[in-house]
């Protein structure tokens, strides 16, 4: 006999094929997860097939011969796929340094902020505030009107070389001058990120594929393949 | 001599078309050389110094609703 779980109320009869009984039932998804050899899992099986047949046949039938009336169904709790882990340890070290400026590509970092946020989980972003930003670029003045800047450092290669060879690059937004720029070039920063999280050599990747150096980017170049709007 | 005029203009244009070609090719990847800049020794220090924020709990990792 099934147990009662406290907390559930009266034992409640479930319906096959309707959709007061698709909320009680367990979900076609539910009986394709592993589970525990159990007298329960029968009934849930033939709950969910009942569920899945009446759904086929597109019809409500009353006449499902699988549950008996006035018995108590601990349903199992519904395993929610996994959320995405990070694995391993982080490989960048990523800083979003923004002095104000108001600029097309602030307005741009800042709307797609949360989902560039979500894409590097695995990875820590640390935002400087204002006023760190404003005092940040007063003391390396190269940097001022390039803001606001991502910057990139590859904890891979300053394990290895320190800061004394590569060992990362920025994203300079402020030279971007439409947010269509901006934005390819955002896009592009996080698609390069996600897709070499794992290379061994980043620089020959950041060199060839982000800034097309060498024959075979002058060649993309001249047919286009990188995006006008950052390039052009 | 209509001729040699003919093809001397020929040679400037063509010259001209693949001067263009190479300054627009040269601009292209100058650009995009900033906007995608390699971090090496010329900017140790400016790592070093974000680095040392992080080291010293200046900087904390961005969360939901925090900042630095």
């Amino acid at each position: 006999m099934a147990k009662v779980t406290p907390g559930l109320g009266p034992p409640r009869r479930t319906v096959a094929g309707r959709g007061g009984g698709r909320k009680n039932a367990a979900s076609p998804a539910t009986d394709t997860l592993a589970r525990p050899s159990d007298s329960r899992d029968e009934v849930v099986t033939a709950l969910s097939t009942g569920v899945r047949g009446s759904r086929a046949a597109g019809s409500v039938s009353q006449d499902q011969p699988a549950i008996e009336e006035g018995k108590v169904i601990e349903l199992p709790v519904r395993t929610r796929p996994r959320k995405f882990k990070a694995s391993g340890p982080p490989r960048f070290r990523i800083f979003i340094i923004d002095s104000g400026w108001n600029s097309v590509a602030r307005r741009v970092l800042r709307h797609n902020f949360a989902l560039v946020h979500r894409l590097h989980k695995e990875d820590p972003i640390y935002l400087l505030s204002r006023k760190k930003s404003r005092d940040f670029i007063q003391r390396h003045r190269s940097l001022i009107g390039r803001d606001p800047i991502i910057a990139v450092h590859d904890l891979e290669a300053i394990q290895q070389d320190g800061n004394a060879g590569f060992h990362g690059f920025r994203l300079h937004l402020g030279i971007l001058r439409t947010p269509r720029q901006a934005l390819t070039a955002l896009q592009a920063f996080a698609r390069f990120l996600r897709m070499h999280r794992q290379s061994p050599s980043l620089e020959a990747d950041i060199r060839s594929e982000l800034r097309r150096e060498g024959i075979l980017g002058t060649v993309e170049i001249l047919l286009h393949k990188v995006p006008r709007v950052i390039g052009g | 001599m209509f001729d040699r005029v003919g093809e001397v203009v020929s040679v400037v244009l063509g010259a001209l078309a693949l001067g263009y070609l190479i300054y627009e090719i040269d601009r292209r990847k100058r650009k995009l050389r900033d906007l995608f800049y390699v971090l090496d020794s010329e900017d140790a220090d400016i790592s070093a110094e974000l680095m040392d924020m992080v080291d010293r709990g200046e900087l904390q990792p961005y969360s939901r609703g925090g900042r630095a």
